[in-house]
This record gives structure tokens, sequence and C-alpha cells, in this order.
């Protein structure tokens, strides 16, 4: 609680230039994607020890330093909400005046008593995750200023939807958003974490005061506190089946700490709830999903958005339902996979292209799978090797009832290349590689000098939706090709009308024209000259609103998703008896992002979401005690380097054709992290004999499941 | 802040600088001289964005106070090639190595002072070159396979 907060010491000091606190806030004081609960600069209340406080601004970065000390902040400690179950309870604290539950979304299917009877076997578990950080190597930076002249606000600064944090901004500063641009590449690393807003409106509101450049760097100490997580999640699973495989029952409780806001909490439970029975036809099911306030940081957006934890939970209930009906672990899925036209666990048919027959298909036949007796023919007494599969899918775009939208422009240059404008955003996923080879394609020509991609630009670019959910290089591929058609016909026009030969009589290749009989009329190069001095070189838009499903889950906002990426992986690991510490050996990622455009790009997204994933099942969690960070550096949080990473990682493309992507395809950004933590910890099982039940697998948790320690 | 003067070699050219005693290496390069190829991503020496190379060995210049530059000869991510990219980095480019492309120059850096000591490192060699470097995007393999590449095309 907030008692007094005293900033004239650090106004006096030579140098400082602006302190602002919430009265210098000229709108609304609070930012948040889905509900605005947190404050810009806080008034009343500080939930988290990443919450602001002040904003100062000063000549050089060693006074600012000087001035913060200055500003005092007389606080009334209150008690620190910490375990999500206990601010479950009445009688907990509340961080928030409505209570401490964000959301709480409740789906029943089929009837779960009459499941569980059908069952021959159930298994009962609780499972726990980390809480990752993104760690993005670039920090949250940027710079901002104010042209008086022009009465314009101009941002420079790393995010994933300009034109969202462009309305942010404005609610906050209570000002017309065509008044703010925002310029937002390039920016090193997202993952997510970038999503929601980290420093735009402060520079906005910086920018704005002192009517001068204003700079902004958070420092990595800073940055991990402050910025969002993956939500750390408890999930009960009951899972019933029957002695031949089939699934019966599921009874799902998932309780999502989210910390002091909500930033994108709310659709990260429904996601998770969405997919927490695993790509697989579970016919009875009750879900509940919880998203809690405590004081423990924030929580929000993080590649998986909800899956990665629930893919946890059910790809070890899989595992272990195999061990116990001494099933083949992949014939287990077999039986129950997801097949066009069947009920996902909420009760949504899916109606789109699915890949998993031919993942698992894939993952019979890798050595690596196929010979895992073999692999361990070099396991020690004190080194065990073990084999472990996981799979999973993953909805790709917002859901249902959230706009979401593809939209570009292109138009025709003097030179005959073209400029292709898109709001999408590219955060350090080769997005702009990939829109080139799809313009250069739906262009139908070759030369990469002819086509110039443009994004992250609120004033130059059309707004297109947010850079996230897998789905930003879907969305802009569409439109895209959407408006490569209409330029394409109107050059065919053209050339009809200039050289007379019928539309339907001419072909392009590679940027010429030709007739039937393939002579060539003219090239985009010539056409481009004799528009030019027309004054009429082309412009045409693309819009494409993102498929979504015709029906929608009564009590669960944006649910269901309507097109779904899959996949799969295979993982070795060596478990040291002594240590307790886990090495992954092999790791095979197998992807079904439908047509695959940018052959290196979706490597590189596999082959991150590996190593990331590995982060996530073995080392990496954000540790929190009473509200205060105990990891706050990569020398306490510990990401995978060279020397963790395994060199042998193989990615196989799953190419089921998805009718409505473009070219065929869909996104991965996600899948491709989300089925690698659970393969980890059934590999550690098949060497082990041991389940670990709470990511990450730390050398500690692996220890203490080997051996107990003698009782006192 | 005292300011001191320094006289050191950066990128094959002698620099005679005054400068405030406190910064470290990095800042001096980003800030004073706009050399913004190295990165800070931690500035702890946690990272290895701000990789250079001093004297034929690899540092973390966000590390460096600037006094200690004093007589040495430093090479930056500027300075590695007078015009064009070396064949390293256009090893890198061509296997797609990077994707966010933060990491890159600190990389490259710590690469180009293992290839200038070592023409056919092996696996193990490459990948402890860039132990001190991390990467989020990748998983480092098309990184080491660049150099993998490229050394053997040296045979």
């Amino acid at each position: 609680m907030i008692k007094k907060i005293d900033i004239s010491k650090a106004l006096k000091l030579n140098g400082v230039v602006a302190v602002l606190t919430y009265n210098d806030i000229p709108g609304l004081n609070g930012f948040g994607i889905a509900i605005q609960d947190q404050p810009v600069l806080c008034y009343d209340k500080v939930r988290y020890i990443g919450d602001a406080v002040a904003l100062v601004a000063c000549e050089t970065k060693e006074l600012l330093d000087k001035a913060i000390d200055l500003i005092e902040v007389e606080y009334e400690p209150l008690p620190v909400v910490e375990d999500p179950l206990k601010a479950l309870e009445k009688d907990s604290p509340k961080v928030h005046e409505n209570g401490n539950i964000h959301l709480h979304t409740k789906i029943d299917k089929g009837d779960i008593e009459k499941g569980f009877k059908e069952a021959d076997l159930i298994i009962e578990n609780e499972y726990r995750t980390g809480r990752q950080e993104h760690a993005y190597l670039e920090t949250e930076s940027g710079f901002a200023f104010y042209d008086e002249d022009e009465d314009l606000l101009t941002i420079f600064c790393g995010g994933q939807y300009p034109f969202r944090d462009q309305i942010q901004i404005a609610r906050v500063l209570a000002i017309d958003p065509r008044k703010i641009r925002i310029i937002d590449e390039p920016m090193g690393g997202g993952f997510g974490g970038k999503d929601e807003i980290t420093t735009q409106i402060h520079l906005a509101l910086l920018a704005y005061h002192t009517k001068r450049l204003v700079k902004m760097e958070i420092e990595r100490d800073e940055s991990i506190v402050f910025s969002w997580k993956k939500h750390p999640m408890i999930l009960r699973y009951k899972t019933g089946v029957k002695k031949d495989g089939t699934l019966t029952s599921n009874e799902i409780y998932i309780y999502a700490d989210t910390g002091a806001y909500a930033s994108l909490g709310g659709p990260i439970v429904n996601l998770a709830v969405e997919h927490s029975c695993g790509p697989y036809r579970v016919p009875n099911t009750h879900i509940e999903g919880f998203c809690i306030y405590t004081n423990n940081g924030v929580s929000g957006a993080f590649r998986g958005f909800g899956v990665n934890q629930v893919t946890f939970a059910m790809e070890s209930q899989m595992d272990e339902i195999a061990e116990k009906l001494n099933m083949d672990p992949v014939l287990l899925r077999r039986k129950n996979i997801l097949k066009k036209g069947d009920e996902t666990g909420i009760g949504s048919k899916i109606e789109t292209s699915i890949g998993l027959k031919k993942i698992l298909d894939e993952i019979e036949k890798h050595p690596l799978y196929k010979d895992r007796e073999k692999n361990k023919i070099d396991s020690s007494e004190y080194k065990k090797y073990g084999v472990g599969i996981a799979i999973s899918y993953q909805g790709t775009g917002l859901g249902v009832g959230l706009p979401d939208y593809g939209a570009c422009w292109i138009e025709m240059r003097r030179d005959g290349g073209f400029n292709v404008y898109s709001g999408s955003v590219e955060i350090g996923q080769q997005m702009k590689t990939t829109l080139k080879l799809i313009a250069l394609e739906a262009l139908k020509i070759s030369d990469e000098d002819k086509v110039f991609i443009i994004t992250g630009d609120t004033s130059i670019t059309p707004d297109c939706g947010t850079t996230t959910a897998s789905g930003a290089t879907y969305r802009s591929r569409r439109a895209i090709e959407i408006a490569s058609k209409k330029m394409i016909d109107i050059l065919k026009k053209e050339v009809n009308e200039i050289f007379n030969i019928p539309t339907d009589e001419i072909k392009i290749e590679d940027g010429i024209f030709k007739n039937l009989n393939d002579e060539k009329i003219t090239t985009y190069e010539d056409l481009a000259e004799i528009l030019y001095d027309k004054r009429r070189l082309p412009k045409t838009e693309g819009h494409f609103n993102f498929p979504t499903s015709k029906t929608k889950i009564p009590g669960a906002f944006g649910l269901p998703h309507y097109i779904f990426s899959f996949s799969g992986a295979i993982a070795l690991v060596e478990v040291n008896i002594l240590t307790g510490k886990t090495n992954l050996i092999k790791a095979v990622n197998l992807i079904d992002g439908g047509r695959v455009i940018n052959k290196i790009g979706f490597e590189g997204q596999s082959e991150g979401g590996i190593v990331m994933g590995m982060g996530y099942a073995l080392m990496e969690d954000v540790i929190i005690k009473n509200g205060e960070f105990l990891v706050k550096n990569f020398s306490t949080y510990l990401i995978p380097t060279s020397m963790d990473s395994p060199y042998q990682i193989e990615t196989i493309p799953i190419e089921s054709f998805e009718e409505l992507g473009p070219y065929g395809s869909k996104g991965i950004g996600e899948t491709t992290m989300v089925p690698i933590a659970p393969a980890i910890t059934n590999a550690i099982f098949n060497a082990t004999g041991k389940r670990i039940k709470q990511t990450p697998a730390t050398p500690e948790r692996v220890f203490f499941a080997l051996h107990k320690l003698p009782e006192k | 802040m005292k300011k001191i003067k320094i006289d050191f070699i950066l990128n094959g050219v002698k620099i005679t600088d005054e400068v405030p005693a406190n910064i470290t290496l990095s800042e001096y390069l980003r800030d004073y001289l706009k050399l913004t190829g190295t990165k800070e991503g931690c500035s702890k020496g946690e990272c290895g964005a701000c990789t250079v190379i001093i004297d034929d060995k690899i540092f973390d210049s966000c590390l460096i106070l600037i006094p200690e530059v004093d007589g040495k000869d430093i090479t930056t991510i500027e300075g590695i090639s007078k015009d064009d990219l070396t064949p390293l980095q256009n090893s890198l480019i061509e296997e797609g190595a990077f994707q966010c492309g933060f990491c890159a120059s600190g990389m490259v850096m710590s690469l180009t002072n293992l290839l200038s000591k070592n023409e056919k490192p092996s696996l193990e060699e490459i990948r402890e070159s860039i132990s001190g470097n991390l990467c989020r995007c990748t998983g480092y393999k098309k990184i080491i396979d660049a150099v993998i590449k490229l050394t053997k095309a040296i045979i």
C-alpha cells in the first residue's frame, strides 16, 4: 500500500529533466491487452516488485540512479499472496478488489461418471510447471520524441502489434491515436514477451511531457523482474482408459498463476483448457481452468500460450497409461488421435487438416524410436539412457469472436518492382524473408531485389493484427496473395489495352508477359515505364479474415480454434544417476505446419523450439519467494548454451495440405516447442523408471526421484 | 567523472581520446563512437552479445573498463573486413544461422577468433568457442553447421 510519494528532492537535483507520477497521467492510468488492470504508474497499491511508481528522465545515466534514490515512497506492507491454491480460499488476502480469480472456465462434455465407470484403468496425477522467462537477447528498450509543429509523437520500440500499442498509448495520454506513430522494428527476439506493452507508454509519457528525445533501456535484471513469464500451472489430471487403450474420460483442473495483473492470462487459460486433452478423442470430459492473481511477478503471452503446460501433463498421462497397460506408446496414441470430423476435448469438431497419423508413422519408423532398446546399450550403472515421445497440437490464430485479420498493400514501382506493405512485424522469426518468398511467388517474379517488404510502422503500413498465435505469417501471406492476384489482374488488363491481346491469352513467367505461343509481349519493367508515363502505376489491397469456427464454446471466450498445427517429438536423454543431471543427446521434431515455404526459417523455428523446450524441461524456472525474485540474470537463470544443446537435432516436415492456408501452409512458431518437454521427461522415465511430474526436471528433482534420503 | 586519456588501436586505426574513466568499452563503442554493431544484452558478461577481440583473445566488452584498453589492439564487428562480408559471415547467412540477429555480432567475433587460430576446428571446439554467446532463437546448430561447411571448403 502506497502511503506517500515524495519526488521533491529528486526534482531539485541538477540534471533531472522530469519526474512523473500517477498525477501526471492525462488519461487512463492503466494498460493491458485484455483488461487495463495494470497501472502505468501505481497510485494506491504496488502489486508486484516490478510495478512502476515514478518515471525519471535525466541528462545522464549516472544521474538517474541518484535521482531514483532521492524519490521517497512510504509503503505500508500488505500480506503477500504467493500460493495460487491458497489465493482461491475465501479468507485469502486479495490482490485485486474483485478477488483473486481473474477467470474461471468450466467445460463438460459427455458424462464424466459414465466415462470413469467404463474405464478399466484410472490414472490420477498432479503436475506442476515452471515459470519460464522469454530471455530474448535484446531487453526492452526504445526512444521517443514529440514533434510540436506536427503534433506527432513518435515511438521506436520493439513490439509485436504496433497498432494496439498505439491505442494503449492514446488511452493513457488521452490523445488521438493518429497523433502517435509507432515504429517497432527491428527487435531482438519476442516469443510473446513483447506482445504486451513494455516501455512504449513510459517513453510516450516522458517524450510528451519533456518535449525532448527520450531514451529508455531496461537492464537485464530489471527485465527479468518486470516482464511477463510463462504461466506456472498446477494441473490435476484423472484419466480413464479401457484395457485396449481407448480413452474414456478426463477430469482436469488447471490452476494458473497469472501474477499481479491479467495481461493475456484469461485467453491463455482458455487455450490450456481447449488443448488439455491433447490431440485425442476423449468422449467424456470435465475441465476447469482457473486464472489466479498472486503477487508473483506477472505472467503473460509466451510461445505455446498455455499449451506447453497441459501437453506436459497429458503426454505424461499417456506415457503412464502405455506403461501400465504394457502397450507401445505409439500404438496407444494411434488408437486415440483426432481424425477429421472428431470432437476435441472441449467438444468442438475439428474440420481442417490433421497430420497426426503421418507424425506417428514417422515416429514409428525413425531409428531413434524403432531401435530405442539398442540406444540403451551404452547404459552403465551410473548413466542411464532413455527414449521418450510426445505429440501435440496448437490452435493457430486468436480464436472465435476475436478480431483476427490480415491486410496488405502492394504498389508497382517505376522500375517494375513492387513495394509490399504489411502490418505484421519481424520479431526475429524471419517473417520478412518468408513474406518476400510469398510475394515473389504470388507476383510471378524471381528477382529478390524487385520485391521490397515494408513492415512495422503504423504510419505507412496497414493494420495487420497482432504478430502472435503462430498466425502472423499466415495472416499476412493470405493478404499478400489476395493483393497480388488483384495486381496481376490489373497488369494483364493494361497489357490487353496497350497490346490488344485478350487477357486470357496472356501469361506471366518471371516478370515477362507472354502470349499463348510463348512469345514475349512485354516485361514488368517496360510496362511499369509506360504506366508511369500515364501516371497510373497500380496499387492494390488485400484483406483477409482469419478463418474461425462457426460454433462457439459456451462460457469460454475465444474457443474453439479452427486451424491446428500438429507436432511430435522424440528425445534421447542421458541421466546421470549420481548427480541427477539429464542431458538431451538427440532430438527429432516432426512438424505438420502444412506446406513448408521457407525451409531455412522452418528449420530455424524448429531447432530454436527444441532448445527452448529443452530449457523448459530441464533448466528454466524463475523462482519467486515472498514476492522477491531469487533469479534475476543469466548467471542464475540459466538458458541452454551451445554446450547444453544437442547438436544432433533433426526436423522432419509433415506436410498435410491445408486448403485454407496460403499455398497450403499453417503456422508453426509455437508448436515446434510444445512436445519437447514431455518427450524429455518421458525419456527420463524410460531411462530410470521414475516419472518427473514437475518441470523443470532439475538435477535436484531427478536426484530425489531416484534416491531417498535416509530418514532422520 | 574524471576524464582519462586513452591510446589504442581500433579496427586497425589508432585512436586517441579523452573519456570518463568509469565507462565500459561497450558503452564507449556504442555511445561515443556510434559503433552499434556491438550489442549489449546483459551488461554483466553473461550473454556474450558484446564480444570483441582484444589482442587475439575474445572479451565481453561490457566488462572492460575503458582505462584497460590503453595500448591494446581491438577489433569489433565493424572491423573484421574492409568491404565485403567475410567468408564466415557469408556462410552464416547461407545457413540461416540467425533469426533475430541480436547475438550475431558476438557470435561472429567468437568464431572469427576461433578460425584465426584454428583453420579446421572440431565440432567440440566450435561448440566451445561460442559457449559464452547465448542465442535464444536458433538451436545453435545452424551456427555450428555454417562453420563446418566453411572449414570443409578450406581443405
